[in-house]
């Protein structure tokens, strides 16, 4: 009983570890998003502004 | 002969004044501001055109009163504005101030002049793209805008707080009260500002869009922060924010129906905030002087005529930007 206790925290602190450290490098590691690939800003201006 | 009023000789209250003296259509303005020595300087720097005011009262010799005092300082102005029949141009960006002066509308209808509600960078010209984007639309069911950058001291400490603070989104016909700091979106700001992570914050923009689109089911404010932002902004300012801000941007995304096809259409800016405040400023008070401002309190998704203000704006440097390479879907 108790060496199973035991057992199941040692597990559950690697699995939280692990978890925390999986989510840290996504999140500091990731590129958050691809940036347009095609077209681009332009002014405003002649259809635009009627 | 055209009179103007201003409070605040701040970052922004100083770039309106400079932008209303470019336009070379006002006669004379008068500035107020409990800092004597930001008012003299602002006073010095033109020659005998701004004269210093004292006080809080207005009298009704004003064409126009313009506040640019830092948020949660610009309701009781603009009553005073109200009753004293002067129309008034508000810059807050304070969620709980603007609900206050939208609710002057019944008063200013009264009175019959118009109070123009957030007439800056976001909210103001947010509001303004949205209107002339949906020009394009006939329907237009979200809208999605976002900002990053801030103005003078009193804006950094807004934009600190409205982080923290519950924000406001419209989903699905009913109003949704959001955490601020949620909802991590990438958007994608004209350059060079680029690609910035926003956040939901106590934005006040959605209170100034939800009325003038009938049928709008979407409308979010985000605004961008980094991650030092997002950990510091349950605390007070761990230092003074810088007298101005750099290079901010905002943005505005629309999504609707052209016939039998969905749209999405993408507008934006890029300026210093403060700048752009003014330049927005200055545009509205043109138009209000030319009586093309509805009487009541109002944002400026609802004025009719765009593009007159889009070309005032322009002539003072701002110019607004259209994403293309959007693709469309049906």
């Amino acid at each position: 009983m108790g060496a199973g206790f035991i057992t199941m925290v040692r597990r559950t602190v690697v699995a939280v570890t692990v978890g925390i450290a999986v989510a840290a490098a996504i999140r500091v590691r990731g590129s958050g998003g691809v940036p347009p690939q095609t077209g681009g800003w332009r002014e405003l201006r002649g259809d635009d502004l009627r | 002969m055209s009179q103007i009023l201003l409070f605040g000789a701040g970052a922004t209250g100083s770039r309106v004044a400079r932008q209303l003296r470019s336009t070379g259509l006002i006669d004379a303005l008068e500035v107020r501001d409990a800092n004597e020595e930001r008012l003299d300087a602002l006073a010095a720097s033109f020659d005998g055109w701004v004269t210093r005011g004292v006080g809080r009262r207005i009298e009704g010799r004003y064409d126009a009163v313009v506040l640019a005092t830092p948020p949660g300082s610009q309701v009781a102005l603009a009553r005073r504005g109200v009753h004293a029949g002067v129309p008034v141009i508000t810059t807050s960006n304070q969620t709980s101030e603007v609900r206050r002066l939208l609710a002057l509308d019944d008063e200013a209808a009264y009175h019959e002049v118009p109070v123009v509600v957030g007439a800056g960078f976001m909210p103001g010209l947010t509001c303004l793209l949205a209107r002339h984007g949906a020009r394009d639309y006939d329907e237009v069911d979200e809208i999605h805008v976002a900002k990053v950058g801030t103005g003078g001291p009193a804006c950094a400490s807004q934009h600190h707080r409205a982080l923290s603070s519950t924000g406001v989104d419209w989903r699905d016909g009913r109003w949704m009260r959001r955490a601020g700091g949620s909802g991590r979106e990438l958007a994608w700001f004209p350059d060079p500002v680029g690609g910035r992570d926003c956040y939901r914050a106590a934005l006040p923009d959605p209170l100034l869009l939800v009325g003038h689109f009938d049928g709008v089911q979407r409308v979010t404010a985000r605004q961008a922060a980094t991650r030092r932002d997002r950990l510091t902004a349950p605390l007070p300012m761990l230092r003074r924010p810088h007298p101005e801000g750099g290079i901010g941007a905002v943005r505005v995304e629309l999504r609707g129906r052209v016939g039998v096809e969905r749209r999405i259409s993408v507008f934006g800016a890029v300026e210093r905030p403060a700048v752009a405040a003014g330049a927005m400023a200055t545009a509205v008070t043109l138009e209000v002087l030319r009586g093309r401002i509805a009487h009541g309190a109002a944002g400026l998704a609802g004025v009719a005529d765009t593009v007159s203000m889009l070309d005032t704006l322009a002539a003072q440097g701002v110019k607004p930007v259209r994403f293309e390479g959007i693709t469309t879907f049906v």
